[in-house]
């Protein structure tokens, strides 16, 4: 990759204006599979014809006035079968109008992550889950103040044992570690205070409690801060450290932009500024980086492994496809992205960690199962009848659609031949032949990159 | 041992992949010879609290017989290997391992303020560490990071359930599979896919360049397990137990020289409350049964030395039997290793029936101790960076 170092500021994060003023099938394809799990061909023809404004305006909108409830999800919770609740989200990912919010709802699971397998209460996970939603684009110091009372949270981290005479230092040290500032930015006696301020917090009856009993009411010292503290004025301590916007624009970095750059403190400097100056909402910042110069330069096309949930789910929602949820939900988490269930409280590392002999081979073969799979669909039917619609007769029309919708960096001249002789010269119908050949395009080094 | 040549010999196979660059020959060529010296654990964890005392019996002891009035084995059955102790009647296995000088049992294996809860006190053998901690790697997780991070896939974890917490690690991810055919490619991409990876990509891109090189490495991966899966013939027959059928298709793994060097697997089950007798009979016959096929099935293809078996359980189980005619959780129990490189015998002392803690077995060895010995003479690891403080290490292993 090369080197950000050289990259200058002012330009990196200035608005993209495309040359000839108009966005390319390329920009917009790469917008969408960053930001909403890919889009279909049609999705990525309008987008040429708007602004990158107006794009990224559209991507980032707020939570729609809650409506109803979701049936699926209740019936889902009924269950009490947190495997259940991985396919429910499987579903929502597949089906959603609001991708973005997904997507962003996916980095804080993996930024606050909390497994299943410890919690075992599907509500708790489930109320966590709409918790990260709800707060996706919004202000993050609310929402680390609402997630150390997610009931969730506190068991998964073990502050549900958090007594006077024991501070458990679990949840403190993540507060600082892994949510808020990162690893160098704060000491042990920080975390041990901080611990204290957090006695006395409990859950009962699958609900957020504060025993005064249990709750170490002493002097805390905090980053220099020296006071009573409570749990809440705790955590307003660790938002208000310099480290923070930093830290947390870092991150978005790496997951939008890059996976494994060295980000010059000059390239996030600008954009920590404007957190902070923005109150830490989330969405001016995230639409700044999204809009960029920097996101739609070289360095950053390319530039990112694709994600079980973007690898195996972008694929359906390109090609207007639908599949049964639950063993994509399986299928996924085979690849290692197991919703709700993520490894440790780092959540997912992401980049080449998701890449290794095991992963590939279950990566195509996951794609093989999908497309042999009775309850697959493109477009309500068949991937043959999905071409036709689309008007694409030849082999090259089909590889060009898929290119453009589904690629970030070009195929290889040889390897495109291979693909259309697959299509007109192999066995099998027409549809099983545009199956085999999606089954291989979707294993090519090409495909796992976004 | 598969040495360089007979690698090359078994690579025709490998021309269906079409035709290879000669540094895809090379690089392939030279993993093998690098990976034939390495040595391989397999970790069997025994899920519930193995009961210890019912596992090598002390049968002559007074205290035993008066503790278990139902659960006592009968001072005829156990099969006596010392003059103190013998073995439960169902572990036929590991009584001919242990006399072919094949198995060493560690006594009095655990922790000090030994925590009875099977998750809390699992957690601990995963991790190393108490609750307070936190717990983001486990110990074979770290292992694999720090210390054998150059092999494909380090560590693999076989079995429907969960990962275990000791083969986490925040920086890599170790592969659980359900079944082998997970490591072949289905369908019939692969020679077209071969071509795809063999020559540079259309522009450049250090991501890519590693992907392309790890899909051509998880090609042969499958080729060769393929291949393995008609070729592998094993003349051992081995128990009709799900962990012998896994510990036969790790054999296979082995056998191919996948380059692995941890293998997991798990039986569930010794959570014995009631009714122990004839559950822990079955489990044990199981486990036993299928580690020494095992063990012998490798020797047949003289891969036995480089393998060693560690079977352990969270914990051990009270000396006092309970009303239901079964255990509760207890403390220290024995851990066993198994393989052709150890001394064989016992290690410390048959545990005090008198001297008790809360009722409980006292330990004699940390569990890091016996892990300390594992990483540093079997792996070749630095165990401080893996457990955290340097283990005073036990004599497991001859010297070499």
């Amino acid at each position: 990759m090369n080197n950000w170092h050289e990259i200058d500021p002012m330009w990196a994060w200035e608005p993209f204006s495309p040359p000839g003023g108009k966005l390319t099938r390329e920009h917009v394809a790469h917008l969408h599979r960053r930001t909403c799990l890919g889009a279909t061909i049609s999705q990525i023809e309008m987008g040429t014809q708007r602004s990158v404004t107006e794009l990224v305006d559209e991507l980032i909108r707020p939570l729609p006035e809650a409506n109803s409830t979701d049936p699926l999800a209740q019936a889902t919770l009924a269950t009490g079968n947190a495997r259940k609740l991985s396919a429910w989200w499987v579903y929502r990912l597949l089906t959603t109008d609001a991708p973005c919010r997904e997507v962003m709802t996916l980095f804080w699971h993996g930024h606050f992550a909390t497994s299943a397998d410890k919690v075992t209460n599907v509500n708790l996970m489930y109320r966590q889950n709409e918790l990260l939603r709800e707060y996706a684009f919004e202000d993050f110091g609310k929402l680390v103040q609402e997630i150390s009372h997610d009931s969730a949270m506190l068991i998964y981290l073990d502050s549900v044992t958090n007594r006077k005479a024991h501070p458990n230092e679990n949840y403190a040290r993540e507060v600082m570690e892994l949510f808020c500032l990162g690893e160098g930015n704060y000491t042990e006696t920080d975390i041990r205070e901080l611990a204290r301020c957090f006695t006395g917090w409990e859950v009962r009856r699958e609900k957020f409690r504060f025993n005064r009993y249990q709750h170490d009411s002493g002097e805390k010292t905090v980053f220099g801060k020296t006071g009573p503290w409570t749990g809440e004025q705790g955590v307003d301590i660790v938002l208000e450290q310099a480290a923070l916007p930093r830290f947390l624009v870092s991150k978005l970095i790496h997951y939008f932009l890059a996976d494994e750059v060295d980000i010059p403190e000059k390239l996030i400097e600008p954009l920590a500024k404007q957190l902070r100056d923005d109150g830490l909402q989330i969405g001016p910042t995230l639409k700044r980086l999204l809009s960029s110069n920097l996101f739609f330069s070289k360095s950053c096309v390319a530039a990112k492994v694709r994600s079980p949930v973007t690898f195996a789910i972008g694929l359906l929602r390109s090609l207007e496809g639908t599949a049964d949820t639950i063993a994509l939900a399986e299928g996924v988490g085979d690849l290692g992205q197991d919703l709700f269930f993520p490894p440790n409280v780092k959540g997912w590392d992401g980049g080449r960690a998701w890449i290794n002999s095991s992963t590939l081979l279950a990566r195509a073969n996951l794609i093989r199962r999908l497309l042999d799979h009775e309850n697959t669909r493109f477009a309500k039917g068949s991937l043959a009848e999905l071409a036709s619609s689309l008007d694409r007769r030849t082999g090259t029309d089909v590889i060009n659609w898929w290119e453009a919708t589904l690629l970030a960096t070009p195929l290889r001249s040889d390897v495109r031949e291979q693909l259309v002789s697959t299509i007109e010269n192999g066995s099998g119908n027409r549809d099983a032949r545009l199956r085999d050949a999606l089954h291989l395009f979707c294993a090519l080094p090409e495909y796992q990159l976004a | 041992m598969t040495t360089r040549r007979t690698f090359l010999k078994a690579a025709p196979s490998l021309l269906t992949l079409g035709a290879m660059s000669p540094r895809f020959w090379l690089q392939a060529a030279e993993s093998s010879g690098s990976n034939s010296d390495g040595r391989i654990l397999v970790v069997v964890q025994l899920s519930g609290g193995n009961d210890g005392l019912n596992t090598v019996i002390p049968f002559d002891r007074d205290e035993y017989r008066k503790a278990r009035p139902t659960l006592a084995v009968p001072k005829d059955d156990v099969l006596k290997m010392e003059d103190h102790w013998g073995f439960h009647p169902e572990m036929t296995g590991f009584a001919d391992l242990y006399q072919n000088g094949q198995l060493s049992i560690v006594q009095g294996v655990g922790y000090p303020n030994p925590n009875r809860s099977h998750f809390e006190s699992m957690d601990i053998w995963h991790s190393c560490t108490r609750q307070k901690n936190r717990r983001s790697e486990g110990w074979l997780g770290r292992c694999a990071a720090e210390c054998l991070s150059a092999a494909d896939v380090p560590a693999i974890h076989l079995g429907q359930e969960q990962q275990p917490l000791a083969l986490s690690s925040t920086r890599l991810a170790v592969p659980s599979i359900k079944s082998l055919d997970q490591f072949c490619l289905q369908g019939a991409p692969t020679e077209k896919l071969a071509m795809a990876v063999e020559s540079p990509p259309a522009v450049e891109n250090g991501l890519l360049s590693f992907v392309q090189s790890s899909t051509s490495t998880a090609l042969r991966v499958s080729e060769r397990i393929q291949q393995q899966a008609k070729s592998y013939q094993s003349t051992v027959e081995y128990p009709d137990s799900q962990l012998a059928q896994k510990l036969k298709a790790i054999a296979g793994l082995v056998h191919a020289d996948l380059g692995t060097r941890i293998y997991y697997v798990q039986l569930d089950g010794f959570d014995t409350h009631s009714q122990q007798a004839g559950a822990h009979s079955g489990l044990l016959r199981q486990w036993t049964g299928a580690v020494a096929a095992f063990l012998k099935d490798l020797e047949s293809h003289q891969l036995d030395d480089r393998v060693t078996v560690m079977s352990f359980s969270e914990f051990g189980r009270r000396l006092e039997e309970n009303a239901s005619e079964g255990t509760d959780h207890g403390a220290a129990a024995p851990l066993f290793l198994a393989g052709k490189q150890l001394n064989s015998g016992l290690i410390g002392e048959l545990p005090s029936l008198t001297d008790l803690d809360q009722g409980d077995l006292k330990f004699q060895i940390d569990f890091r101790q016996v892990y300390a010995s594992l990483l540093e003479d079997w792996l070749g690891c630095d165990s401080a960076r893996i457990l955290g403080k340097d283990y005073k290490k036990i004599p497991v292993f001859h010297k070499t």
